[in-house]
């Protein structure tokens, strides 16, 4: 995972403008409103999780789009146009076609931010942000999140020592090695529950309830932030305002119906673009002043 | 006996609460869905529904300030099934989640099921990959959690071997597979209909039958060492049954 510029915002520019995309995504079917979308998405992606990103999107996005929009025509026949009749009968209309596309198209969006989310959005922000509101729930999140890797090599420690006595999941027959694997996983559980009442006991001598609790990562909202923010709440509103007056939509059933563009549409579509490319613009304008301000000789 | 009221008062505001939600906002949600937004968005509207599902729960455990001993008592259980989930990664399906959310339910009673479900689902996809089939997942564990644990308390569930993997492997292919198909047509298919959700049962009945499987499986090797040992826990230490 490479650290880009977005991610060095406070969290909750970043869980905001996660809300607010996928939100968006899997709300706006209007035509350019998914072109958009996708587009950016995509970039994101590409700018957040380099080559693994262009290869997930081919390999696993790409067959899992043309297979949705090959299935709702399949399924649905609503619409007024037909094309023609499958050997069921069932007719096959121009709207379940588009309709299964712009859905399939909706769907790898989601799942192209969730990839960004992903990269953007680590457990620890998730926390920070939650633990204010939620404590108790976002404590036991942050338990079980060092907890896995930590079992992880306390089973390899007791793996390791039963080995000694010839008595690891290695050895023996295969009943034998079932038998040895069930006692390690035993072994663990009890060190576990017991382990957890020591730091249970342990945090609460250290204070574990009581006001004015701080966390591990601490984010301070600066000004950078604080600009960041007010662009992305400006064209969230600009583009709830085109929800409102119907610039977003699209109707596909009975008949595909699109509003034509107007000029307060144009400028909603603008508004969407620069709310999904406000990532990559950030990381551009970093990298352009991070060059401008390098030395150059 | 001071505590018996405040028992009472708990589990009537978390029904209170749900009620609203279920009465109230849910149909209004669906109502939006169908009015404000053409009645087309599914996948939006099917996260709403499943998101407010699990509110009652965290607002009644944050309400009531859970001691530490508690808190960590739910997240040793939650990282068991991640740590499980993770170990038999290479088997599709074939996960332990289901059994050690369902002991969590019959050894803490039905919230601490519901949270250990909850929480592994949420937690083991930071480890497999967050996606619109988080909260999904997250209900489905935290639900069969619960309901396990208000069986167990009505005498319905007993802590034998054969009653708990009956009640697994029923759980595992009825509620979980039941509802985890209903939110995999809301994510692939555009449009709900009744041969897409027979399909999608269709196709995913031998992934939920090797789910039901494992879960039988892990009951019966895991259910009496680890009710042992959790029992064993509560005893030694001192644990009061929230």
């Amino acid at each position: 995972m490479r650290r880009t510029a977005f991610s060095s915002y406070h969290p909750i520019v970043n869980f905001t403008y996660f809300a607010a995309v996928l939100v968006f995504a899997m709300l706006f079917m209007h035509p350019v409103f998914q072109a958009v979308a996708l587009v950016s998405a995509l970039v994101n992606s590409v700018l957040l999780n380099g080559r693994r990103a262009v290869r997930f999107n081919l390999r696993f996005l790409l067959p899992l789009f043309v297979l949705m929009a090959v299935v709702n025509p399949a399924f649905s026949h609503a619409g007024v146009t037909i094309l023609f009749y499958l050997r069921d009968g069932n007719p096959v209309t121009l709207e379940s076609i588009l309709y299964g596309i712009a859905a399939s198209c909706a769907y790898a969006t989601v799942i192209v931010w969730f990839s960004c989310y992903n990269a953007v959005m680590t457990s620890d922000k998730f926390i920070y942000l939650f633990g204010r509101i939620m404590p108790a729930l976002s404590l036991i999140l942050s338990m079980v999140l060092r907890f896995v890797p930590r079992y992880r090599q306390q089973v390899k420690a007791i793996s390791d020592a039963q080995k000694c006595v010839g008595r690891d999941v290695t050895q023996g027959n295969p009943l034998r090695r079932a038998r040895n694997g069930i006692r390690i996983l035993s072994v663990m559980t009890t060190w576990a529950l017991e382990n957890a009442i020591e730091t249970a006991d342990a945090m609460k001598s250290r204070g574990y309830g009581l006001p004015n609790r701080t966390s591990f990562s601490i984010y301070r909202f600066d000004g950078r932030d604080r600009n960041a923010f007010a662009a992305m709440a400006g064209l969230i509103g600009v583009v709830l305002l085109g929800a409102a007056f119907g610039e977003n939509g699209i109707r596909y059933f009975p008949s595909v119906h699109v509003k034509h563009a107007s000029p307060f549409g144009v400028a909603v579509y603008a508004a969407y673009f620069m709310l999904c490319m406000l990532p990559a613009a950030i990381q551009i304008v970093e990298e352009l002043k991070w060059k401008s301000i390098a030395s150059k000789n | 006996m001071r505590r018996q009221p405040l028992t009472d008062r708990r589990l009537t505001r978390r029904t209170l609460l749900a009620a609203a939600l279920i009465l109230v906002v849910i149909p209004a949600t669906m109502l939006l869905g169908i009015f404000a937004l053409n009645d087309r968005k599914y996948l939006f509207v099917s996260l709403l529904i499943v998101l407010y599902t699990m509110i009652p729960f965290a607002l009644v455990f944050e309400r009531r300030k859970p001691q530490a001993r508690e808190l960590i008592v739910i997240a040793v259980l939650a990282a068991i099934a991640v740590a499980g989930r993770a170990a038999f990664f290479m088997l599709p399906e074939f996960k332990p989640v289901v059994a050690i959310v369902i002991i969590a339910g019959v050894c803490f009673g039905g919230e601490a099921g519901f949270l250990v479900g909850a929480a592994s689902g949420f937690v083991s996809n930071f480890f497999f990959g967050q996606g619109p089939w988080t909260p999904w997942q997250m209900f489905c564990f935290g639900i069969i959690g619960f309901i396990a644990g208000v069986l167990y308390k009505k005498g319905w569930l007993k802590r034998s071997r054969i009653s708990l993997c009956v009640f697994g492997g029923l759980s595992t292919l009825v509620v979980y597979g039941g509802i985890i198909n209903i939110g995999s047509v809301m994510m692939f298919d555009p449009v709900l209909t009744k041969e897409a959700l027979l399909a999608s049962y269709a196709s995913g009945f031998w992934f939920d039958s090797v789910h039901a499987v494992a879960t039988v499986l892990f009951l019966f090797f895991l259910s009496r060492p680890m009710i042992e040992k959790l029992d064993r826990t509560k005893v030694k230490y001192g644990l009061i049954e929230p």
